[in-house]
């Protein structure tokens, strides 16, 4: 494989610029950082039985009680959370979906402090018998690579002090799927990009970003349907490079990302303005009078909302931090902090999201 | 699932597409469609498909041009009766699935395994970090290299005897590997 080049991107190379942090986290929304970890004596998720899981997943539990760094983690048997609960943490990107299906031997243990209301912290969390025995990760807001690669780093060399883990010196550490040995770190972080959308630029930049061994896709709403303009890119390969090749390269590329979705921001300005006007003011209108808003809905509006404020369209909104807010409009959310009623309809939802996002966006609202 | 471009033929691939104007799709397609809808060159279709890390077990074999992943997913070259001793999980479940069944299979597998793992990452060389309680382990590893190494040489020079005792030291350490 050719080397990458990551100046391929952009025409005017200043990667090395400093970004405020505003800007930086506008476009970069949050970072996820994820290790696999395999015990060595066990058989993999598909050919062990319920009772091999269950060894697996006690081994890892007790192991985890006997580490001080861990011992404000929370553990949870997937199969004994209710429904609502596992769509809690699946949303807030917790737990994978995969997690929900087939729960019998699966857990995972989260870091007790993270709290259900607010998106400014890290938050850990470790999955056991997902598609690798362990999954670490570590999900931290804005651009922060650094910081959930060392925190995920450090939970799996503390666990790896009392467990023995799969690894061998070619292949690195072993992982269930051959598309994550070696340092089975992935590195992912959710991009906000609409400028690249607006302005068509975002084809020929996904053709680049793959290019240079990233992956990128439409980042998923609750139905799984694309939606706001929201991107995932991570990193592709993750044998025959070190961790830190892999930390610096995202890094890189997500400047990147940041020059080029700040560039075509700019040039929109001069060029089809009109065009941007009326979709800013489109989403305007649905958020000030729709009375029902799906999630997926929400999420364009928003992101709409956003660019309308960035490039000075609209002014008699607040401003928001688009992450945050997607954060408190999942349904799970909405229907666990109405804790009373549980059967609530989809409808009686999106009521209450559309007057969620009106009350802390709009002004004199209320 | 049938495609749903046209309708007809069964879906093979999960295809997400950005249309110019600024909306995102997400298509269920088959393989013909798939080509034709591609806004990408057929080159880079492949490309890319080949980096569509989900797909790679999935994927017609007929879809690559390049010699080298044609040999690579051509299921006519894996036997499909072989099983890891271990696990006893066979080829065609890995291809499957995506996945393999224990740790062992790397190297059960591993003439089908490895250049698969090549052509997915570019390399076959661990580079990043090795465990903090590892040391012991490499050093077996190591140690089985080595006999590997001089296994090869007698069998070129036909010392079978010599050969076969090598074979079950290897053997042994191998078990110590995977106990420990």
């Amino acid at each position: 494989m050719s080397k990458p080049n990551f100046f391929l991107l952009t025409s005017n190379n200043s990667v090395k610029r400093k970004f405020s942090n505003s800007n930086s986290n506008q476009i970069i929304l949050t970072t996820r950082a994820r290790i696999a970890r395999n015990l060595t004596n066990h058989k993999f998720g598909s050919m062990n039985d319920n009772q091999e899981k269950k060894a697996i997943l006690n081994l890892v539990k007790d192991t985890a009680t006997q580490i001080k760094e861990l011992s404000d983690y929370r553990f949870y048997a997937t199969g004994k959370l209710t429904k609502i609960q596992r769509k809690l943490l699946i949303e807030k990107h917790l737990m994978s979906s995969e997690m929900s299906q087939r729960m019998q031997g699966k857990g995972i243990l989260v870091k007790s402090d993270h709290s259900y209301q607010s998106y400014s912290k890290k938050s850990v969390s470790i999955m056991i018998n997902e598609e690798d025995h362990l999954r670490i990760q570590c999900i931290t807001p804005g651009l922060s690579i650094q910081q959930s690669y060392l925190e995920v780093m450090k939970i799996g060399e503390k666990l790896e002090k009392r467990l023995n883990f799969a690894f061998n010196s070619t292949l690195g550490y072993i992982t269930a799927c051959p598309t994550n040995l070696g340092t089975a770190l992935r590195i992912s972080v959710i991009a906000h990009l609409p400028g690249l959308v607006m302005s068509s630029k975002i084809v020929d930049f996904i053709k680049n970003l793959s290019q240079i061994g990233c992956s990128i896709r439409g980042y998923f709403g609750e139905n799984s349907e694309v939606a706001g303009n929201l991107f995932q890119v991570s990193n592709q390969i993750t044998l025959g490079k070190s961790e830190k090749d892999i930390v610096e390269e995202m890094q890189a590329i997500c400047l990147n990302i940041i020059e080029e979705e700040e560039k075509v921001k700019q040039e929109l300005k001069t060029n089809n303005f009109v065009n941007i006007e009326d979709s800013v003011y489109r989403s305007y209108g649905m958020l000030r009078y729709a009375k029902m808003l799906s999630y997926e809905e929400s999420l364009e509006i928003l992101s709409m909302l956003e660019l309308g404020l960035d490039l000075g369209v609209i002014k008699d909104v607040k401003k928001f931090n688009f992450y945050e807010l997607a954060g408190i409009i999942g349904s799970s959310h909405i229907i666990l902090n109405l804790k009373k009623n549980k059967n609530i309809s989809e409808d009686e939802v999106d009521l209450i999201r559309a007057d969620m996002i009106r009350e802390k966006i709009l002004k004199g609202i209320g | 699932m049938i495609c749903d471009n046209c309708g007809k033929n069964e879906a093979s691939i999960y295809f997400i597409k950005i249309f110019n104007n600024s909306y995102v799709k997400k298509m269920n397609l088959c393989k013909d469609c798939a080509k034709s809808i591609s806004a990408l060159s057929d080159e880079d279709f492949f490309n890319d498909l080949t980096k569509i890390l989900s797909s790679i077990f999935e994927i017609d074999i007929k879809f690559y041009e390049d010699d080298k992943n044609k040999k690579l997913f051509d299921s006519t070259i894996w036997d499909k009766n072989k099983r890891c001793h271990y696990c006893n999980i066979d080829l065609q479940t890995i291809k499957k699935i995506g996945e393999v069944g224990c740790a062992r299979c790397y190297d059960e597998f591993k003439d089908d395994l490895y250049p698969l793992i090549e052509s997915i990452h570019g390399s076959l060389e661990h580079k990043g970090k090795i465990p903090v309680n590892c040391n012991k382990r490499l050093k077996i590893e190591k140690d089985i290299k080595d006999l590997k190494y001089r296994l090869g040489e007698e069998v070129t020079v036909e010392n079978f005897e010599k050969a076969a005792q090598l074979r079950d030291e290897i053997r042994k350490l191998q078990e110590k590997l995977y106990i420990n």
